[in-house]
């Protein structure tokens, strides 16, 4: 437990020392939403959209980057395991987006005087879900690109149609219906309705479920195929 | 009692056959030099010793544990310093020495490693803002933050200034006396000399002699370490 701790916080201190990952978490959505006027309708989807960025964005070239230069193959030398290694990646990735979205839902009520999310508990839930499934996607594509610059784009070739097609960054009313039909097969999908739903208080077990048969896949997925070097 | 014991070990990638044969043992509390051409096999069994690699045949036992089967359990009692390996950019001297500390049961007080090897000024340093020397500096310390029965050094003083070395031959002198086993892979005889116990030396793939330094100066008639070396690398080139 101890060596899971430390391993966690080092990543977030790194994660908070990398300005990429700063804009793109926490400045990026906060941009967004000043376009949009504050419109709190747009907000369930930049949560989405923000946990993708970590996810799948980041992840990715970050794990392969440890392997590339051999910082995998030193840690695999002490008595951390793949799985504490993993663990605290996606600890440190789900607890730096959640940052960046406790601060936009503040903005959004505290500056743009928007009503306050209807069911906060399953807005948590939900976040979370969507923040560790993309992280697990991120896992998959680690796996199975080897080095970095790979892995980066792969990441985000992933990343970038699912933002644009679940309704995470522009609302899925505004697709054409064959990109509509396309989104409907994307796991970020179900995430951002589980968000919307929980934002208006209308929340349905439904979508959390499909996010956390998702995440269940890609873990053994991403595990199985896992390698130090 | 034997610390390590090597048995007919042998590794290839493709048809690279990088270690061919290799026997050896290394006695607790004994520090053990390995030296060989580039390419000789060395990094390759000194990576199946600590469980990175799966031996294609042959048995490998570290404090009696098969390391390719309890890596883990393994890892609490032995330190590395691998040939190459780095760390994350941004991560700081003192926050790496504290991290790799926290992994081990028996760790020993980081802070106290980080003031023994210098490391101290270089505290808030990023990792990758430090010298190669420096990097070299920090591996080494992070091989013995846990407080290892065994150490297992790749090259340990490649890249070090001739103060530092010599200061890190100072420091694994302290190992020895607490009883410490050692392993050290080196190029540099004067290193093999001033520190080790007995020597193998590998050549393409295999130890070609073990024994003290005076044992392979005798078994080849030479005059020096240097001269021995030379003798049994060539033997059957
Ligand atoms: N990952 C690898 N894949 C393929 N071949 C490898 C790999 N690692 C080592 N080899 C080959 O195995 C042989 C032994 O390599 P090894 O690294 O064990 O040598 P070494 O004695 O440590 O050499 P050096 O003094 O240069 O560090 C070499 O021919 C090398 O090219
Ligand atoms: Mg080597």
């Amino acid at each position: 437990m101890k060596a899971f701790t430390a391993l966690t916080a080092a990543e977030l201190r790194l994660l908070s020392r990398d300005p990429a990952s700063l804009f793109f978490m926490v400045a990026f959505p906060l941009m967004l939403l000043v376009l949009k006027r504050g419109d709190s309708g747009a907000v369930p989807g930049y949560l989405a959209m923000i946990a993708a960025i970590g996810g799948m964005g980041a992840l990715p070239g970050l794990l392969a980057s440890y392997r590339e230069r051999k910082v995998l193959k030193r840690l695999a030398t002490t008595p951390i395991s793949p799985v504490m290694l993993l663990g605290a990646q996606l600890v440190a990735q789900v607890a730096a987006g959640l940052a960046g979205s406790v601060l936009l839902v503040v903005v959004t009520i505290a500056v743009f005087g928007a009503q306050a999310p209807g069911d906060v508990l399953m807005l948590a839930a939900a976040f979370l879900l969507c923040s560790v499934m993309a992280c697990a996607l991120g896992f998959v594509v680690a796996a199975v690109v080897r080095n970095t610059r790979g892995a980066s784009l792969i990441g985000m070739l992933v990343m970038f149609p699912m933002i644009f097609l679940s309704g995470a960054a522009v609302p899925r009313k505004a697709l054409p219906g064959s990109l509509r039909q396309i989104g409907d097969f994307l796991p970020l999908t179900p995430a951002v309705e589980a968000l919307g739903d929980a934002w208006s208080g209308t929340a349905a077990v439904f979508p959390l479920l499909i996010l956390a048969g998702i995440i269940v896949a890609a873990t053994a997925a991403g595990a199985a195929l896992f390698r130090w070097e | 009692m034997e610390a390590i014991e090597v048995t007919d070990l042998r590794k290839s990638y493709g048809d690279t056959r990088a270690v061919d044969g290799v026997t050896f043992t290394v006695r607790a509390g004994e520090t053990f030099g390995i030296i060989g051409h580039n390419g000789a096999g060395k990094t390759t069994t000194v990576e199946c010793l600590i469980g990175l690699r799966r031996a294609d045949a042959g048995t490998v036992r570290v404090l009696g544990e098969d390391p390719a089967r309890r890596r883990r359990a393994l890892a609490h009692r032995l330190g590395v310093q691998l040939q190459d390996s780095s760390l994350p950019e941004r991560i700081k001297v003192a926050e790496a020495l504290r991290m790799f500390g926290s992994f081990y049961r028996d760790a020993a007080d980081w802070r106290r490693v980080m003031e023994r090897w210098g490391l101290r000024p270089l505290a808030r340093k990023a990792f990758g803002d430090l010298s190669g020397g420096q990097k070299q500096r920090l591996m080494l310390a992070l091989a013995l933050v846990g407080n290892p029965e065994v150490v297992v050094l790749d090259e340990l003083t490649t890249g070090l200034d001739p103060i530092a070395r010599r200061e890190t031959w100072r420091l694994i002198g302290d190992l020895k006396t607490a009883g410490t086993t050692v392993v050290l892979v080196s190029h540099y005889f004067d290193e093999i000399e001033a520190l080790c116990d007995r020597v193998a030396v590998f050549a393409r793939g295999r130890a070609e002699a073990t024994g003290t330094t005076g044992e392979l100066i005798a078994r080849t008639g030479t005059a020096s370490l240097e001269e021995a070396y030379l003798a049994l690398e060539g033997a059957d080139r």
